[in-house]
């Protein structure tokens, strides 16, 4: 049993660190391969990639800003910050430590309070999910390190690409050209790794300067005393937001890692920091993506039913081994639920174990000359695109958004915000007009159910703080230039 | 090119190279001797659907009985458009094939309501065999209090276009069987379509929707749980899994839905290959392995040969059409 917890761990740091690669990717390659094994053992495996990859993936965003799946674009903002200034191993190490305690967190949550949590995701229908949506479009405001009206160009960007694909209210085409792949809209996976990752290796070569490979000496892979104390509050707000956002339906901890970092920001004393190589800006979202993943097990464990592809496929899992997910697992394979839950706690610490010595593997990998690394870094980008869906378009948008990527560095602009956009953008419509065919077209739907106003009100409020921030700063700005024009009459 | 059979295929004919064939003995001891190297089957939908989980243990099967390596490839996009269009266009030689399921029918039907040029008809794909055909089942939630299916009709009728149904999405497989009830029943619903078979349970259970049409084998968790209560069978006789619950015929509605999962060749594909792979697949529906593992699916092997296939396919692509057609243009 511990054997394939291990096993599961282990391929999942390793499909996490691979680009492209993604853990519904991962997971589906091995689905054959559990066949052989029983129930409960092939479970604690698959869902050891799962949240395993949780881990991995920030190892190749915080060391050379490409994310090894969507969910860990956040960390390449202010991770790989964190490794141009020789911090690489502190940021590692934070990963690690903050992906177990959000990890832990959340088993510990799923052992205790699964199923009235799981009320919770049922209740998330299209107007809630809309709303949280809506939230979210608000936080984006906050994520850039660069001017406000970049940011919105760039998610705006985002949200038209998000547009690409089947209508899935009327069935039409739009914009996919007769090109059948895009069909399904633009791949996230592509985007995030093609404006990141090879956006960043074509801009190497061009930089006058050539920075120099730190390489650092063994005290320095691990965090100072002020950057453990700068990264347990924002561990902690990641791991409880990524619980409650992972409960919900829908590509969860992509936008609970974006969330924590949206959150972090807003609450630090420096959000100037952000994007520099803040602390919080790794320790937040990375615990936020972990403790997402094991939320997500809530209501697939306690309804039986699944919040995304990843779940779709352990459950696919269970049914193939003669295990009909379902409301009563737990009465009827308490064994099953139970192993599960006890090897999670083991993965977990398993997990620690393993990526916390790697560190200091990691980060010599940066010392691997530019001229070797590269090459192979855009294989395996390539490799890990295509594998995903085995559309050939799909390398096509990474290369093309590769050129992009590039551009967008040399002007100055952050691919993050079009990421999340292109995230939002296709949920967004959908539930929106869900939420519309529900009503009959009445938007009133949207302030008639609880959980949808409260996230409202709280978009609300943000927008009604935000807008107090600027007006006072505009008018300080006018008081100090009228007392500046008074002085000088 | 599919990288696995590349390497098979090239090992293959080095070893023959190897032991002097000519090349016209190989082409000969080729023809004879189909399959030579990998046979792909491509999957056109997300891993873990209908599809995937009945190819897999078909492979399985398949595997030592053709003495080559049989790979999934998953090809999914645009509702198993994407890989139906690529298996429409692979080289016909019986290194490509196809599973899919009950909505390859509807494919050229929507592109014509559309306006679209036709990717693929029907007429593309050779059936070799269909493997399981779960009837499907209409399901109201534990929140509604219809105990059988007039006083839901009942219910509609009196207030139409109040109550919602999910689905699958547009002229999915969940969608088509409603819509062929509702014409039959002279209903009017608001349709809740969602991304998946899983997300339109979910609606239904957290009473976002309030009905919907499901593959039994998807549902069976949540009805012995009592989350969802089926009130009628769609296919032709009640299922054993449902005895209790009474068929569409039987209530008066002549409505008949399956989500059946079969094989399919491109067009073209040789007849000796042909009947190679019909016969194979017809052991391997035999085999006990793989009853076991549609067992553990929760379905059983509804295994049909090409000629019954064909027949069965063409009957139930005009039920497909003409939902397709009933539902219209939205």
């Amino acid at each position: 049993m511990l054997f394939y917890a291990f096993l599961g761990c282990i391929v999942g740091t390793l499909v996490g660190i691979l680009p492209g690669i993604g853990p519904l990717a991962g997971i589906s390659i091995l689905l054959p391969v559990t066949f052989g094994l029983d129930a409960t053992k092939a479970i604690i495996m698959l869902a050891g990639i799962y949240y395993g990859s949780q881990y991995g993936g920030s190892t190749t965003s915080i060391l050379m800003r490409i994310p090894g799946e969507a969910a860990s674009v956040m960390t390449c903002i202010d991770g790989y910050a964190m490794a141009q200034k020789g911090r690489a191993g502190a940021a590692l190490s934070i990963a690690a430590v903050g992906s177990f305690v959000a990890g832990t967190f959340g088993v510990v949550m799923l052992t205790l309070v699964a199923p009235p949590l799981a009320g919770l995701a049922l209740r998330f229908g299209p107007p809630e999910y809309t709303a949280l949506l809506v939230l979210g479009l608000v936080l984006l405001a906050y994520m850039s390190s660069t001017s406000l009206v970049r940011t919105m160009l760039m998610a705006a960007v985002g949200l038209l690409l998000g547009c690409i694909g089947i209508d899935v209210m009327s069935g039409h085409f739009r914009y996919s050209f007769d090109i059948k792949e895009l069909g399904d809209g633009i791949g996230i996976v592509p985007v995030a790794v093609g404006l990141f990752g090879l956006g960043e290796i074509l801009s190497t070569p061009s930089a006058t300067v050539t920075q120099k490979v730190v390489s650092p000496r063994l005290r320095e892979l691990l965090p100072n005393a002020s950057e453990w104390r700068l990264s347990a509050l924002p561990i902690a707000r990641g791991s409880v937001l990524g619980f409650f956002v992972g409960i919900v339906p829908g590509s969860a901890h992509i936008i609970a890692s974006f969330l924590s970092y949206a959150v972090e920001k807003r609450v630090s004393r420096t959000p100037e920091a952000f994007g520099h190589g803040a602390v919080a800006g790794v320790a937040g979202p990375e615990s936020a993506n972990n403790s997402a993943s094991t939320g997500a097990f809530v209501p697939m464990l306690a309804l039986g039913l699944p919040t995304g592809p990843v779940t779709a496929v352990l459950m696919a899992a269970l049914l193939i081994h003669g295990i009909p997910p379902g409301p009563q697992l737990v009465s009827e394979h308490p064994d099953v639920f139970w192993g599960f839950i006890a090897s999670m706690y083991v993965g977990n610490l398993m997990l620690l174990a393993l990526n916390l010595p790697l560190v200091g593997l990691f980060v010599s990998v940066l010392r691997i000359p530019y001229a070797y690394l590269y090459p192979l870094i855009v294989m395996f980008c390539i490799i890990g695109v295509y594998e995903v869906s085995h559309a050939i378009v799909d390398v096509w948008i990474m290369l093309i958004m590769g050129a992009v990527g590039y551009l967008l560095r040399k002007f100055d602009f952050d691919p993050a915000p079009l990421v999340l956009g292109l995230v939002i953008a296709p949920t967004f419509e959908l539930s929106l007009r869900q939420s519309l065919v529900m009503s009959g077209g009445d938007w009133l739907i949207f302030f008639q159910r609880p959980i949808a106003v409260t996230l409202l009100a709280l978009c609300a409020g943000l927008l009604v703080l935000a807008a107090v921030a600027l007006l006072r700063k505009d008018w300080r700005g006018r008081l100090a230039r009228a007392q500046a024009s008074g002085e000088e009459a | 090119m599919h990288r696995r059979s590349f390497v098979v295929g090239s090992a293959a004919v080095a070893v023959l190279g190897q032991e002097g064939w000519t090349r016209s003995g190989r082409q000969a001891w080729a023809q004879e001797a189909y399959p030579t190297r990998a046979i792909t089957i491509i999957n056109p939908f997300p891993p873990g659907g209908a599809a995937d989980v009945v190819a897999r243990p078909l492979a399985a099967v398949l595997e030592p009985a053709l003495k080559q390596p049989v790979v999934i490839e998953t090809k999914a996009g645009a509702a198993g458009q994407v890989g139906a269009q690529f298996a429409a266009s692979a080289k016909p030689d019986g290194y490509t094939l196809l599973v899919h399921i009950v909505s390859i029918s509807g494919f050229a039907e929507v592109d014509k309501l559309y306006g679209r040029p036709v990717k693929f008809t029907r007429d593309d794909f050779i059936p070799l065999a269909r493997l399981i055909a779960d009837p499907m089942v209409l399901l109201v939630n534990d929140q509604q209090p219809y105990k059988d299916l007039s006083q839901l009709v009942a219910d509609v009728r009196r207030r139409p276009n109040e109550l919602i149904y999910s689905s699958s999405g547009l002229h999915g497989a969940l969608h088509l069987p409603t819509a062929l009830f509702l014409r039959a029943a002279g209903l009017q619903m608001k349709h809740l379509p969602t991304n998946g078979g899983g997300p339109a349970l979910t609606a239904l259970i957290g009473n976002n929707a309030q009905m919907a049409c499901s593959a039994i084998a998807a549902a069976m968790g949540q009805i012995r749980a009592g989350k969802v209560r089926a009130l009628a069978c769609l296919g032709a006789q009640r299922a054993t899994a449902l005895p209790e619950v009474p068929t569409m015929k039987e209530q008066g509605y002549d409505v008949e839905f399956y989500l059946w999962v079969g094989t399919f060749a491109p067009k073209g594909t040789p007849e000796p290959i042909v009947v190679r792979l019909r016969e194979e697949i017809g052991k391997a529906a035999a085999a006990e392995e793989f009853r076991q593992a549609m067992k553990n699916i929760g379905q059983d092997v509804a295994y049909l040969d090409q000629a019954e296939f064909k027949a069965f396919w063409d009957a139930d692509a005009k039920r497909v059409e003409d939902a397709v057609r009933q539902i219209g243009k939205v």
